[in-house]
């Protein structure tokens, strides 16, 4: 157990959070991270019980979620406190695969909308150049977004979850918010 | 006050606008335009070249004439077009390009000179003195022209930009496109309708015929309802798309605020469409005919004319007993004069150039007659019609001219598609090699009737959309008659293109000049080259041209049509991020501890470093510099590095793969150690360079340098996947997730014992070594590794306690003299101590250049190996050197270049150039580093560092690159 303070990745000791509309923006700093690459000519693995998604999906259960990142790939998200060695679990879970240490270096953005499906589709369409169907409920996408490479998470009709790089925190706060609040006028 | 009754316009709500700071009125639904000639408003603005008075002269976006500066202050937007323009409460419009006022311009002087002025008037005139250019003709020119100006300040108004994604975008909601939505829509299809007006309809609001006997309104209004209906089809209105790109890619603006005094959220929507079919329905514009005098106020196109009577209930005339002429070689002239006729509005005459032209209704017909002048200060009070040879003048306000229909065929050639000539429309049709996936329909495509532009969009649509075509009302069907005249021979000048000033006149001058294929005709006169893009001019001009070359008009052909249709403003174009956030900035873990310390931070690529750490009473950024240098040399400092590229590699053949990628063997790293390794490109010059750490078996991380970091991943994913996908190799970025700090200096090691829980002796933990660790009581790496040259570390933690992991060192060093150093003592203790960085990495040093040469190992193969050992990489006997002036004061600057001190400073004698250079507080003066001819041979010789630009020079002894502790001593202590 460290004594050191763990920051968010917007920079802050809490995470941030703002409501615009309908929507609401909320930094999710207990998500762990690691990535699964399988090695050649390796069997897929069933970490955690989750069948590891194909393209374009993501798969969860209970508190762990496993996104498809390119042949082979899968990037593995779980709540655990930040200090959490979520690697080396994963590592134990799928042995014989590559497992890399993942959680510091993305920022988690929910968000959520208060009146169902209809402005999460309009802010996605703000934010990212994919059509409806590539990000309806239970889909995911690795894709551009402000000139920055991002995990997009469509959890349910009313909910979304956006990762970018954590050194960017900033930038990526700024263009979903920028975008969420030129919106507030649609909700 | 020409209002007459009838139109589109809400007549029940008054708003309030000025123009040229006077108050008028008009209605919800007019545009400027309308509302001006509502109140009998005829001279709007002044020509570009001759200040010549102009009104309005169409009743859509292409209009050439009537362009005002709308809004105030920093909103102020020049050169918009008043009939585009929808009316708002508090709207506010001044004319341009008139001083001191629109009615009284003393430019208009420039008409009398019109003589000089010609066609190639530029390139003519001002050509030489050459060295008057700079100081006289651009700035003359550039005060002279012009027509509205931006207010100067930073634009206010918020953007934004979205992508849409659809089965079929139909571009233009007229007949056309209605019917077309109608059919694909009501088969499920996804659709897009988009169209530039505020509402849906185009030429139909604006004729007076009937559909199924009803007004056109009532059967658009159903067709809108029904189309709103529906989940699948999004109608974008006051949409323009502007560009057609490549696979199936268009560029559309949305105009979301621009009807209101203040957007209430964005101005404007730039969105990217991606559409998998198209069909372009968007109409045709009208032409008109050159004849002498033909652009005084007053003048204007027939069909809007007619458009201004149906759709906004107005007229150009200044009072309700105004005659109306029509001039015009065709048979939808006529249908002005019907329409004005059934409004009670008097019409002088139908003047129809053709011999064999019929009355189609009440009004009088001058056959085989022209308009051969015109006359009117700031607007027309009377034509010249000449008939058999005989001219008489008759009093008129206002002159319809219609010349026939150009399809808008723009996007259809925007893939460089050349139009296809009709003689039988009189009329470019769109060219057969359209852009992949597009359709043209309508009068776009030359079917000009409304009931074949309906049957032509739901035809089309329901080829692509694999269906029955939607039932179409039954619409008028005339046939299209007329014998075009593309101009009325005379010795005054007849324009042809309003807005830049050309004339037939200046279309003869380029004819006579040489100028006459349309490439040059074009720039030579500027045709077509003004915001309106010359849609009103340019079929005419050419067809002008074409009767002067004695060439059809097919021979001659067009210019080439380029995005955007209409002009888009750079904010929409930027996308709506302006300023600091135009593009994504990277913070490092220790970022708020730099910031709470008040470092000044510096752009490394998307990165923000912190530059140096002031303290109180510094007053100079190398106060600072050198102390935090010293600091470093004689006890510990600390650093981010969490920029530096990590990419993580892992597999049994990781160790192989590397080989590969770095020049030097890297399988050969025994597991807990680290080495230096150096990448090449193909080409054998020096790539990128960094350390590799072996942390087990099959799992390396690989760190570059910060500029290079998306490159190198870039790179070594490329070799993975292409070069080499037989490798059982994987990779991906950890740069992010850990926190990388430098902990550096003599007492770096005492630092780290005191948080690090594990033996940091020189023997457990030597030089080069690497383990996984603990550190205050978290999971962490450390690395014994050194960019300074002295007994150093990095250690990493994960990125969210990288800034207490900094506070801690900082509390737990404070007796050790713990100072936190940026990236300037980062530069000046790399140069002190001779490493390369991206200066020296710059695409032109070699390996050898380096002094690395022997690093290419020749027991393996590597990107770039082979090429590295060429014969003119092996003759470069360039090679990196330290500099130290003679004066130890004399101020080196990197980009100097080297010469011997009695060669003369020039290319040919030049021996090489400063890459890097400092002030070294440790040896207390100017150092530097450079690649050298003969570099290694000339150790301890004199070399000039000249900057000729600034005439600087300074003597510098030649020596090892490595100025501190060349033997390593330090790093291994």
């Amino acid at each position: 157990m460290t004594d050191l303070t763990p920051l968010c990745a917007l920079g802050a000791p809490e995470p941030r959070r703002t409501a615009r509309g309908a929507l609401s923006l909320t930094e999710n700093p207990d998500l762990a991270l690691a990535s699964l690459a399988l090695r050649a000519g390796g069997a897929q693995p069933a970490p955690f019980g989750l069948t590891l998604p194909g393209p374009g999906a993501f798969n969860a259960s209970g508190e762990v979620l496993a996104l498809w990142t390119g042949p082979g790939q899968w990037m593995l998200a779980a709540e655990r406190s930040p200090d959490a060695d979520f690697a080396a679990e994963l590592r134990a879970q799928a042995p014989g695969c590559s497992i890399t240490e993942q959680t510091g270096g993305w920022c988690c953005v929910e968000i959520a909308s208060a009146t169902g499906a209809a402005p999460l589709d309009r802010l996605l369409e703000k934010l990212v150049n994919l059509p409806p169907a590539a990000l309806c409920p239970g889909r995911a996408a690795r894709t551009g977004l402000h000139h920055l490479s991002v995990f997009v998470i469509r959890r349910s009709t009313d909910r979304l979850a956006v990762l970018g790089m954590s050194s960017a925190a900033g930038s990526l706060w700024h263009a979903l918010d920028a975008a969420a609040l030129r919106l507030e006028s649609f909700a | 006050m020409t209002r007459i009754s009838g139109g589109l316009i809400d007549r029940s709500r008054t708003l309030s606008f000025t123009f040229e700071g006077k108050r008028y009125e008009g209605h919800p639904g007019d545009t400027l335009a309308s509302a001006l000639m509502a109140n009998g408003v005829r001279l709007v603005g002044r020509s570009f070249k001759y200040h010549r008075p102009r009104g309005i002269f169409a009743a859509g976006s292409e209009e050439p004439n009537a362009l005002v500066t709308l809004r105030s202050g920093a909103r102020a937007e020049p050169n918009t077009r008043a009939t585009t323009i929808e009316l708002y409460d508090g709207l506010e419009a001044v004319s341009q390009n008139r001083w001191p006022s629109l009615a009284f311009d003393a430019l208009g002087v420039n008409d009398l000179a019109s003589p000089f002025f010609a066609a190639g008037f530029y390139y003519k005139t001002f050509m030489w003195p050459k060295a008057f250019w700079e100081k006289l003709y651009e700035p003359l020119i550039r005060r002279a022209a012009g027509l509205g100006a931006l207010g100067g300040e930073p634009d206010p108004d918020a953007y934004d930009k979205g992508f849409l994604h659809c089965d079929l975008l139909i571009i233009g909601g007229g007949a056309t496109g209605l019917a077309a939505a109608l059919t694909a829509g009501r088969a499920g299809a996804s659709v897009i309708l988009a169209d530039e007006d505020m509402r849906l309809g185009g030429r139909l609001l604006m004729e007076s015929h009937a559909l199924n006997d009803a007004p056109a309104v009532d059967w658009v209004q159903g067709i809108e309802a029904e189309l709103e209906s529906l989940p699948n089809v999004r109608i974008l209105r006051r949409t323009t798309i502007f560009g057609s790109f490549d696979h199936g890619i268009f560029g559309a603006l949305e105009r979301v605020g621009d009807h209101l005094l203040r957007p209430e959220t964005v101005r404007q929507t730039l969105w990217r469409i991606t559409a998998k079919r198209s069909i372009l329905a968007a109409g045709a514009t009208e032409r008109h005919i050159p004849f002498a005098s033909n652009d005084r106020p007053g003048i204007l196109l027939g069909g809007a004319l007619r458009a201004y009577v149906n759709r906004w209930g107005v007229t150009p005339q200044a009072k309700d007993s105004d005659r109306i002429a029509i001039f015009t070689d065709n048979d939808d002239g006529h249908r002005t004069a019907i329409d004005l006729v059934a409004k009670g509005i008097p019409v002088l005459a139908v003047i129809d150039a053709r011999e064999d032209a019929q009355r189609l209704g009440e009004y009088q017909l001058y056959k085989g007659a022209t308009v051969t002048g015109t006359q009117g200060r700031l607007g027309l009070s009377s034509i010249d019609i000449t008939q058999n040879g005989l001219t008489r003048t008759l009093e008129c306000a206002v002159l319809g001219v219609s010349g026939g229909w150009n399809p808008n065929l723009h996007l259809a050639s925007h893939h460089r598609g050349r139009p296809v000539w009709s003689q039988a429309h009189s009329a470019f049709l769109p060219p057969e090699d359209l852009p992949q996936g597009m359709a043209v329909a309508g009068a776009a495509a030359g079917h000009g009737s409304t009931h074949a532009a309906l049957r032509s969009g739901a035809q089309i649509a329901a080829q692509l959309s694999e269906c029955k075509p939607a039932e179409l009302p039954l619409a008028e069907d005339a046939p299209h008659r007329q014998t075009p005249l593309w101009h009325v021979p005379g010795k005054t000048r007849a324009w042809v293109d309003f807005q830049n000033d050309v004339t037939v006149k200046d279309i003869a001058l380029a004819h006579r000049e040489n100028m006459r294929p349309v490439e040059h005709l074009k720039r030579w006169t500027t045709l077509g080259m003004a915001t309106d893009q010359g849609k009103t001019a340019n079929v005419t001009a050419l067809a002008v041209m074409a009767e002067l070359t004695g060439k059809t008009i097919a021979q001659t052909g067009t210019t080439i049509f380029r995005p955007p249709y209409t002009p888009v403003a750079l904010g929409a174009l930027g996308g709506g991020d302006s300023g600091v956030h135009f593009r994504p900035t990277r913070l490092t873990p220790t970022h708020p501890f730099a910031v709470q310390r008040g470092a000044p931070f510096v752009e490394v690529g998307q990165w923000l470093r912190a530059q140096y750490f002031p303290l109180k009473g510094e007053t100079h950024w190398r106060e600072s510099v050198d102390r935090e240098v010293l600091a470093v040399r004689s006890g510990v400092g600390l650093c981010d590095v969490t920029t530096l590229g990590k990419i993580d590699v892992q597999g049994t053949d990781a160790g192989d793969f590397l080989n590969r990628i770095y020049c030097n063997a890297m399988a050969s790293l025994k597991v807990g150690k680290v080495r230096y390794g150096l990448m090449l490109r193909e080409d054998g010059f020096a790539y990128d360079d960094g350390t590799c750490a072996r942390l087990g078996e099959q799992h390396y991380v690989v760190t570059t340098t910060t500029a290079n970091a998306g490159l190198v991943y870039r790179q070594m994913e490329f070799a993975r996947q292409c070069l080499w996908p037989d490798l059982d190799v994987q990779l991906i970025s950890t740069t992010d997730a850990w926190a990388q700090i430098a902990v550096a200096g003599p007492k770096s090691r005492e630092l780290l014992s005191r948080v690090v829980e594990a033996d940091l002796s020189n023997e457990a933990f030597p030089f080069m070594a690497c383990a996984e660790t603990r550190v205050c009581g978290l999971r962490a790496r450390l690395f014994r590794i050194s960019f300074s040259g002295e007994l150093a570390y990095e250690i990493a933690v994960p990125t969210r306690y990288g800034n207490a992991l900094m506070a801690r060192l900082m509390e737990v060093g404070a007796d050790l003299g713990v100072t936190p150093y940026g990236t300037e003592a980062l530069g000046v203790l790399r140069i002190e101590k001779g490493h390369a960085t991206g200066a020296e990495l710059n695409g032109q040093a070699s390996a050898q250049m380096l002094g690395m040469g022997r690093m290419v190992s020749t027991k393996k193969d590597s990107i770039g190996a082979v090429m590295s050992r060429r014969e003119g990489l092996m003759a470069d006997t360039r090679r990196l050197v330290g500099l130290m002036p003679q004066d130890p004061q004399a101020r080196i600057l990197a980009g100097g270049h080297l010469f011997a001190p009695e060669a003369e400073r020039k290319t040919e004698t030049d021996l090489g150039w400063v890459t890097s250079a400092c002030w070294s507080p440790h040896l207390n003066s100017y150092i530097a580093l450079g690649f050298l001819t003969d570099g290694e041979a000339r150790l301890g010789e004199t070399v000039i560092v000249a900057n000729p630009l600034e005439g600087d020079e300074a003597p510098c002894k030649i020596v090892s690159p490595h100025f501190i502790d060349p033997e390593g001593g330090r790093l291994r202590d």
